[in-house]
């Protein structure tokens, strides 16, 4: 700190060390037990384990529909799908996977679970609140569900007016479930936000906040400002089908554009909702895993809120052949391009962190090498079809599904499995087999790579997205995509089965297995149910690797001190010392 | 903070166990719905593009379909809305003096002003809907030129449909706050619902104060 | 501690009245009829001095933390890029490509 602000007095609290135990007999797994106990407990390190079931739930069936729609595409002709039914497989494999996994997989997950823990809060803001969301996240899915057993929907994820106001199936069932979803996220979000206003622990200033928590305060942002507008349009939509208010009706004298406006202030800001937190993840894990302090620190997360700002100037790449005016084509080409800024200086900064660093290739940090490799393809292909010209040819063909695939799954799904990995012994005190994770990240990477590099060449060839068929010189490319996915889908599985064998027959993990700074790993192994035993001090980084363990470990020795969000706290150096 | 151990309990027992204190928790609960507020915005915000853009495309379609509107009893319910918000902010100040009995008949007050409102808006739905002007499809009045007649009701309907929606969750938030008043839960040091509930209350008069010039009074 | 903002009743009472006021105003304004874009000029106008009214002294913006006033103020900037952008499309849908 700056001698500057050492004139200025501070309020002085006694702290000591507090070594986190390693086996501790109660944690909060099992300090509260029972089925009823879980489903109504507002502890956000449960309501995030419940979260991480739902979505391992939605991503299986995610998963398997999108290897029936592989399987289709085995041949040029039909195979055993007609063209309606695959038209709602990839609609519900898109929708479901977008709206039921991506979006809300990272902040309700390890968000949850972790974000109080780096705050050194006993719980998020509004913790019934967090529950609420779950069980709103719980009804909206209940919604969709029953829009796939009653009619089915085929619009595309996208829900593109005319056609979503005019074609058969159960289209309302399927918005109103993303609409009810919607607040799911934006209760998530407030509750964020406010967490980390008003919860630090005391010390844990802006500055020192981990950079995981500032992905998550801007995804937060994000999800407060886009969201509303998703639900509005969805709103519209469902009066359009269920009124025929026409607003977006052509047939009734509405204008089909405006929905594409209206759709993609959302979901161009969304695809951020479901990136941004992956770029925390891969922050605290790369600075773990390199022994090194983090490079740039305040780059990386300003970029994060740079993200958040610019994401919202970009909608319209997505709408570049829909027949907006050109003045907004240019524009929007223009400003797609500046995004692509914050994002390289991420990179950059994370590159920059390992060199010479002691680089430790445990599973999260191939996880992040993964990452690395496969969303920068998505980066650079993005910025591609964001350049107008080239996209007037592109736009709906594979090129583009082969984009959003590098940056969602390549980049984020990546990213949520370096974070599960990363803080599974976290979260449930074991460790998995670290030989098998290695090798279910190896068939994912080469799976993954079969499975979406050829969609590239064939997109660029002119390969149409959304087809049941095709023209026969596809089919080599198709064939590859589609043992890729298979190849895929077995890593997964591995990945499944070694981390629940891992919870019964997994190593005791131990408080802090990675040798972290960072605040979360200074408590047990799983926690207890209120976090800390003490409330948290915090005088250094969390990736201050220069500064030995003691200093890391240290609580505020009586109770109700401190803990204000605005308190500024000094720790005598004689107190450090204190075992 | 001059009292007895016996109250002060009870200005402890509304703090949650992962607040510090009462301050804590409040500025918490009231940022989370200035957060909330923003959302509100937002949503309200996609309906006001929709009406923008029509307008910029088609002006005299607004000038033509505004007569159709009352906007005598349009003012009237812009006074009803602001006598609410009034009394809705009375109502938080008798809670922070601890007038209990002040604060449970602001809050009547305010349930009965946001009925009349709900009455007044369901006498002009009915009558509009009774001379076949209905939202986009089921357009069925022949009194107006402008072919795109049935686009400006149906964001009349839309704006006006979403914030009644909201006037209807006030009351029933406002009929909660009575129980509890009634329960004496509130108290000078604890009153964050009713600030949290006038908060939301305030914004769905603001976007009427808009609503009302924009959809009434074009000519 | 304990900054809760207590207003006076009178101050409250001043308030709606001048929200009561303004209300009659803007309608007095369609009497006389001004011409095309200023009417609606004067109507919103009015409109955002009474909304400004209500979020300082009902919603009390005014004493409270800065950080809510910011939130305020960034929901009203979104609105706008929301709609400036859009209208960028809107309103010059029939343009040729523009030349530079
Ligand atoms: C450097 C950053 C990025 C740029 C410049 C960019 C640019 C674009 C452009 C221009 C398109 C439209 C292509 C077309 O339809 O013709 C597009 C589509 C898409 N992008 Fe990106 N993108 C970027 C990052 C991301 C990220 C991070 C995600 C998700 C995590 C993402 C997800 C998507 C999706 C889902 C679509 C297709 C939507 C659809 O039509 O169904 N993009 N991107
Ligand atoms: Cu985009």
């Amino acid at each position: 700190m700056a001698t500057s602000e050492a004139s200025t007095t501070y309020k002085k609290i006694q702290v000591r060390r507090y070594k986190p135990e390693e086996n501790p007999e109660k944690n909060y797994l099992n300090e509260e037990k029972g089925l009823w106990a879980w489903l109504t407990t507002v502890d956000h390190k449960k309501i995030g384990l419940m979260y991480l079931a739902s979505i391992a739930f939605f991503f299986l069936v995610g998963g398997i529909l999108a290897l029936i729609l592989r399987t289709e595409l085995w041949t040029p002709a039909r195979s055993f799908l007609d063209a309606d039914l695959y038209n709602q497989v990839f609609t519900l494999h898109g929708a479901i996977m977008v709206f039921f996994f991506l979006v809300p997989s990272v902040p309700t997950v390890l968000g949850n679970f972790v974000l109080p823990l780096q705050l050194g809060a006993k719980d998020v803001a509004f913790p019934r609140l967090n529950l609420a969301s779950f069980y709103i996240y719980l009804i909206g899915a209940l919604f969709t569900l029953t829009a796939i057993l009653t009619g089915g929907v085929d619009t595309g994820w996208t829900f593109y007016t005319p056609y979503s106001a005019t074609t058969g199936g159960n289209v309302i069932m399927m918005t109103l479930g993303v609409f009810i979803l919607g607040f799911s996220s934006i209760l998530t979000g407030v509750n964020f936000i406010v967490t980390i206003h008003k919860l630090r622990s005391p010390g844990m200033t802006w500055a020192k906040l981990p950079l995981n928590l500032w992905a998550l305060y801007a995804t937060s942002i994000i999800q407060i400002l886009a969201t509303p507008v998703l639900a509005i349009t969805l709103l519209l939509l469902t009066m359009e089908r269920a009124l025929g208010i026409g607003i977006f009706d052509p047939a009734l004298g509405g204008d089909p554009v405006l929905y594409q406006h209206f759709f993609w202030f959302y979901s161009h800001p969304a695809v951020y909702i479901m990136i941004v937190p992956g770029f925390g993840i891969i922050s605290e894990v790369v600075s773990t895993f390199s022994k090194k302090i983090i490079f740039g620190y305040w780059a990386i997360a300003l970029s994060s809120l740079a993200i958040a700002f610019i994401g919202f100037l970009v909608w319209g790449h997505h709408m570049f052949t829909a027949g907006q005016s050109s003045l907004a084509n240019l524009v929007f080409s223009f400003l797609t391009f500046m995004v692509g800024i914050p994002t390289g200086i991420k990179i950059f900064n994370w590159v920059a962190t390992m060199y010479k660093g002691s680089i430790d290739m445990k599973t999260p940090m191939v996880y992040v090498m993964i990452f690395l490799f496969l969303f920068m393809i998505g980066g650079f292909t993005g910025i591609m079809v964001g350049a107008l010209s080239v996209d007037i040819h592109l736009h709906d063909t594979y090129y583009v599904v082969a984009h959003f695939h590098y940056v969602m799954v390549g980049g984020m799904v990546m990213a949520f499995l370096g974070g599960i990995h990363y803080w599974w012994p976290k979260m449930f005190g074991k460790m998995y087999s670290e030989l098998w994770a290695k090798i279910a990240a190896g068939i994912l990477f080469i799976g993954f790579n079969m499975t979406f590099l050829p969609q590239f060449i064939m997109g660029s060839q002119g390969m149409p997205r959304r087809y049941f068929n095709y023209l026969e010189q596809f089919q080599p490319f198709h064939q590859t995509s589609t043992v890729g996915a298979y190849l895929m889908g077995t890593g997964f599985l591995i990945v499944a089965i070694y981390l629940t064998y891992s919870l019964f027959k997994g190593k005791k993990a131990g408080p802090n297995p990675w040798g972290s700074r960072a605040l979360e790993w200074q408590t047990a192994s799983p926690p207890p149910l209120h976090n800390f035993e003490h409330i948290p001090v915090i005088i250094n980084g969390p990736y201050d690797y220069h500064k030995p363990m003691s200093e890391f470990q240290l609580g505020v020795a009586s109770k109700h001190n401190g803990h204000h969000a605005e308190e500024t706290v000094d720790v005598p150096e004689s107190a450090q010392e204190k075992a | 903070m001059s009292s007895t151990s016996a109250t002060e309990e009870k200005r402890l027992d509304h703090v949650q166990h992962h607040f510090v204190d009462s301050e804590q928790q409040f500025e918490s609960a009231k940022m989370g719905m200035w957060v909330f507020i923003v959302t509100e915005i937002l949503m309200f915000g996609g309906l006001f593009v929709a009406y923008i853009v029509y307008r910029s495309w088609y002006p005299e379609l607004y000038l033509e379909a505004s007569t159709q509107l009352n906007a005598f009893w349009g003012m009237v319910n812009t006074f009803v809305l602001i006598g609410s918000s009034l009394t809705v902010a009375m109502a938080i100040r008798s809670a922070q003096l601890n007038q209990i009995k002040g604060l449970i008949y602001n809050l009547y007050i305010t349930i009965g002003l946001a009925f009349t409102f709900m009455v007044i808006k369901y006498f002009e739905y009915s009558e509009k809907l009774g001379k076949g002007i209905a939202p986009g499809e089921y357009y069925t009045y022949d009194g107006l030129e402008h072919e795109k007649a049935n686009i400006f009701f149906s964001i009349y309907y839309m704006m006006t449909g979403l914030h009644g929606v909201h006037v209807t969750i006030g009351i029933g938030l406002m009929i909660w706050l009575v129980v509890k008043a009634k329960k004496n839960v509130f108290h000078s040091e604890y009153y964050t619902p009713v600030e949290i509930t006038g908060l939301y209350w305030h914004l769905v008069d603001i976007i009427w104060i808009f609503l009302f010039p924009l959809l009434y009074l074009i000519d | 501690m304990s900054g809760h903002h207590i207003s006076s009743a009178k101050f409250l009472w001043g308030i709606g009245i001048a929200l009561f006021f303004l209300t009659f105003v803007t309608v007095a304004v369609t009497w006389i009829q001004i011409p095309e874009p200023w009417n609606i000029v004067v109507a919103i106008g009015i409109a955002v001095v009474k909304a400004l009214l209500v979020v300082l002294f009902f919603m009390n913006l005014y004493w409270d933390s800065k950080f809510n006033s910011l939130l305020f103020i960034f929901s009203l900037i979104f609105f706008g890029l929301m709609i400036g952008i859009t209208l960028l499309d809107t309103l010059f849908r029939n343009d040729p490509t523009p030349l530079f």
